[in-house]
């Protein structure tokens, strides 16, 4: 886990100037974020699978997965969904304004461990965001991994994330993309279904493969208990987990599931460290 | 003894399925009279009913009755009292009454947590010794001898009318210094029980979750205007605040104003509060 | 030993007055609370425990960690507001200083520390009271305390006569409290009378009790309030969020404030967009209970409940986590 501390106080964040804003699909905003007093920190401290508290100064604080491993400029990009009080302030800002910062907090996707691997990349809705820097990654270092199978689902054709990355994603070498929506529109050719049906008709080999799934715990529970019928066992299964927090670097106390803090503890698990949790994670 | 008859019959309606959960009082392995719920006859032996059955049972009833689901009903040990705050609940349609069979006791007063020698205030000047509604009445034996106490509300209140608003905000803000925001006030009221407390807003929109004086103003003061015409005086509230801020007296305050100038007690009758609720076309104070 | 008379004790502490705010048991409208005070006159010396306890004076119901100006026009500004007043804390309970010694395991020891609890807790001195006896609700020496445990402090007194007996235990209280008017005495000393021990249920029986009726049958009477982590030595949930206290020409002002919070309240992990993974009032017992007995011991090291009792005393409804712990260990009754 790597956590920075601005001038030793941890609650401090950092300031990051909003750079461009774009729109992901309805009510989801995609804001690229430029940190203002980085201090010649650079971006590859944030690990594929971390996340950061982001402020909407005035309102207050919540967390997100970071979405992007390294833009051209050295920001960092963030997916926010509107749907309560700091998100919709996130959502009323413009470009120039600034946001704090505050990360990276969390472990990551043991990015060693996933090399020489086939990868099976499973993305639910905006759950999707915490995996689009594992894709980045990879591209980055192809030689080091194996064959890459992404499985990307949401609830329409609209909803799908970040639609104007799946050609360049098509592009990577040994790499194959799979969409699912729940419900087509009239454009929509491709497949209809839960991502449950899509895996199942893909079914990916479970041999010298690890699969990470993120999204709606309900779709985590459901995929990756496919995962385990299609062969893959606790150890080679990933998955990011959530929780209400405020603090996000183990103080507050309120993301605990059982004994374990998803925001240090976390929120990327192993399925056999899951299986062991006291309590549900949904 | 009005024990014996509370657990015989508990153990007749569990017994014959008329009743799916009896809410009632017991006593704690420290000798705590505290809430109780039975759901088997075998265990009614554990009900009591003494000068320490304080809580308003009646704040329960909402939430167990969601919990047995579309048909199940629950009984419950209400004082005169607590009918009240059960007649509120009904009257805002929050409950349905044919979900629940009422054990009305006869009371004669309960105690001071602190004090056990003495009636709690509310009692000492109540006259209402008789459940208002019930499905079956469990009659008073005898009147046990427990001193009344000094407590004399009418002379309370005038003695605080002759106070001068500087002295009144000087005497609550003093109190809400205490307070905690602990919201146990809130939590134990029947008929406080919004989903989400408009002063527990995740946006702060209208007071915001600090401890400022400003703050607690708001909430205590907010909250006894939101219970005005709904308040039924059983003083729960005050019995379970850790710091001993006289809460139910504002309440008291607000019922007296509401029956001087509407002539409506709430919780006598199962009627909604005219305050907000009723619009007659008479002018007032004309 | 080292012997104190209380009249001594008191001029001695008028001076100290200058430099440090006072904290100690009051009496305010029938109630014993731990409280900065404007006098000494104030300081209650018979008590059993204050229903508040020392955290709050570490650890505030609400503090400001920032005062931030929010201008729109990417000219933010942010400032830190770190705490810088003294405190000494007078007769503080053995329950009391082990509930800071919980709550430095997790705001200071596990990284990163936290610099407002770190400010407040290098300046201050805690002077502990030792108690004569345990009271009713008491249960110290169940969770490896005890009525004269000098955990946590750097000052102990203990009644004796007409006075104290002192200990100076840390370079911090030797370096306060040295010019102490104390007399050497003979003295024996009896121990308080120790109540008897409640069981504590191990990380195996809880494991093993996780999905156990035990829950829902205590967990039933809850009215979901928060008295009990308030009162609490060692409960430190909390929320962190911002308001706006004002501004002017396009320019806000506001405070990131960080204030209490309860596992045990209903709303608690309930997330944007509603779902609510401790919806019930068995999840949430549960959850407070197991925290003090094996999360935070997991977490931090320690055990964090201290055994004060205030919870007990304290709970509308009859709550009682020594039951609770009989109940897991030895079954029903």
């Amino acid at each position: 886990m790597i956590t920075r501390n601005l001038n030793d106080n941890c609650w401090l964040p950092h300031l990051g100037k909003i750079s461009s804003i774009d729109n992901l699909g309805p009510e989801i905003k995609l804001l690229r974020v430029h940190l203002a007093n980085g201090n010649g920190h650079s971006n590859e401290e944030f690990q594929p699978g971390q996340f950061a508290f982001i402020s909407a100064f005035g309102v207050g604080e919540a967390p997100f997965g970071i979405a992007s491993i390294l833009t051209d400029d050295g920001s960092l990009e963030f997916a926010i969904q509107r749907l309560g009080n700091v998100t919709t302030a996130l959502h009323e800002l413009a470009v120039g304004d600034l946001i704090g910062v505050r990360g990276p907090l969390g472990n990551s996707f043991p990015m060693e461990k996933l090399e020489d691997k086939n990868l099976v990349v499973i993305g639910g809705g905006i759950g999707g965001a915490p995996l689009r820097p594992v894709i980045q990654y990879v591209n980055n270092n192809r030689n080091k991994f194996g064959e890459l199978t992404i499985l990307w689902a949401a609830r329409s054709p609209s909803h799908l994330m970040f639609r104007e990355d799946y050609e360049s994603w098509r592009n990577i070498p040994n790499t194959n993309l799979h969409l699912t929506v729940d419900q087509p529109d009239d454009e929509w050719d491709g497949h209809v279904g839960l991502i449950t049906e899509l895996l199942d008709q893909v079914n990916p080999s479970s041999k010298n493969a690890i699969a990470i799934t993120c999204g709606p715990p309900v779709m985590i529970f459901y995929a990756d208990k496919l995962l385990s019928e299609l062969g893959f066992s606790p150890d080679n299964r990933y998955v990011t987990l959530e929780a209400r927090m405020h603090c996000g670097i183990g103080k507050c106390g309120r993301c605990n599931i059982g004994e374990k803090l998803v925001c240090v503890d976390g929120p990327v698990f192993s399925m056999d460290e899951v299986e062991n949790f006291l309590e549900g994670y949904f | 003894m009005q024990t014996k008859l509370l657990q015989e019959h508990a153990q007749m309606l569990l017994d014959t399925a008329q009743v799916e959960c009896v809410i009632g009082y017991s006593l704690s392995p420290r000798g705590l009279t505290r809430p109780m719920f039975i759901y088997r006859g075998e265990d009614v032996e554990q009900l009591v009913w003494n000068q320490h059955s304080s809580h308003n049972l009646a704040k329960y009833l909402r939430e167990k009755i969601v919990d047995l689901g579309d048909t199940g009903k629950v009984a419950v040990v209400l004082k005169p009292c607590d009918t009240k705050s059960l007649n509120v609940l009904v009257a805002e349609h929050k409950i349905d009454r044919l979900r629940v069979h009422v054990i009305g006791m006869a009371c004669s007063g309960v105690v001071k947590d602190n004090n056990q020698e003495r009636l709690q205030d509310r009692c000492v000047e109540c006259e209402m010794k008789q459940p208002l509604v019930y499905d079956y009445l469990i009659a008073a034996e005898h009147t046990p001898e427990v001193s009344p106490g000094e407590f004399d509300q009418d002379s309370w209140q005038t003695e605080f009318e002759d106070y001068s608003s500087e002295q009144k905000a000087e005497f609550w803000l003093a109190h809400f210094d205490r307070c905690l925001r602990c919201y146990a006030c809130r939590q134990v009221c029947p008929v406080c029980d919004c989903p989400t407390c408009l002063f527990e807003r995740d946006d702060s929109l209208w007071v915001g979750p600090g401890s400022s004086i400003q703050e607690k103003r708001m909430f205590h003061l907010g909250r006894a205007y939101h219970l005005a015409g709904r308040c039924t005086g059983c003083n729960e509230c005050e019995r379970v605040c850790p710091v001993n801020i006289p809460i139910s007296k504002i309440n008291q305050k607000l019922a007296q104003v509401i029956e001087g100038e509407f002539g409506f007690r709430a919780g006598i009758e199962a009627v909604p509060s005219p305050l907000l609720t009723v619009v007659s076309g008479k002018e007032y104070g004309g | 030993m080292n012997y104190i008379r209380q009249e001594d004790l008191h001029n001695w502490l008028a001076d100290i007055g200058e430099e440090y705010r006072l904290t100690a048991p009051v009496e305010k409208d029938g109630v014993i609370l731990y409280e900065p005070i404007q006098s000494l006159d104030e300081i209650v010396w018979d008590f059993e425990k204050p229903v508040n306890s020392i955290k709050e004076i570490f650890f505030p119901q609400t503090e400001i960690l920032m005062e931030l100006q929010i201008s729109g026009n990417g000219s933010d500004e942010i400032k830190e507001v770190i705490p810088t007043e003294k405190n000494i804390l007078l007769n503080v309970r053995p329950c009391d200083a082990h509930g800071l010694n919980c709550l430095d395991a997790m705001f200071l020891d596990d990284s990163p520390p936290d610099v407002y609890y770190a400010a407040r807790r290098q300046n201050s001195v805690v002077m502990g009271l030792s108690c004569s006896h345990m009271g009713e609700s008491c249960f110290c020496t169940s969770v490896g305390g005890s009525p004269g445990d000098t955990v946590g402090m750097d000052v102990m007194l203990s009644k004796y006569e007409e006075g104290f007996l002192v200990e100076l235990l840390t370079p911090i209280g030797e370096a306060l409290f040295s010019d102490l008017p104390v007399t050497e005495q003979v003295i024996e000393v009896e121990s308080p009378f120790e109540k008897g021990l409640f069981p504590v249920p191990n990380e195996e029986i809880l494991k093993k009790s996780f999905d156990s009726e035990l829950w829902g049958m205590q967990a039933e009477r809850c009215i979901s309030c928060r008295i009990c982590a308030y009162v609490c030595p060692t409960c430190r949930c909390f929320d962190i969020r911002d308001e706006v206290v004002g501004g002017s020409n396009g320019t806000k002002q506001a405070n990131r404030i960080r204030c209490w919070d309860s596992c045990a309240s209903e709303a608690y992990r309930r997330i944007a967009g509603g779902h609510n993974p401790r919806a019930s009032k068995i999840e949430r017992l549960r959850n407070r209970v197991l925290c003090k007995l094996y999360y935070y011991p997991q977490q931090y090291g320690m055990l964090s409940c201290v055994g004060c009792g205030r919870c007990i005393d304290a709970c509308p409804v009859g709550m009682d986590i020594t039951e609770i712990m009989s109940v897991l260990v030895e079954g029903p009754a």
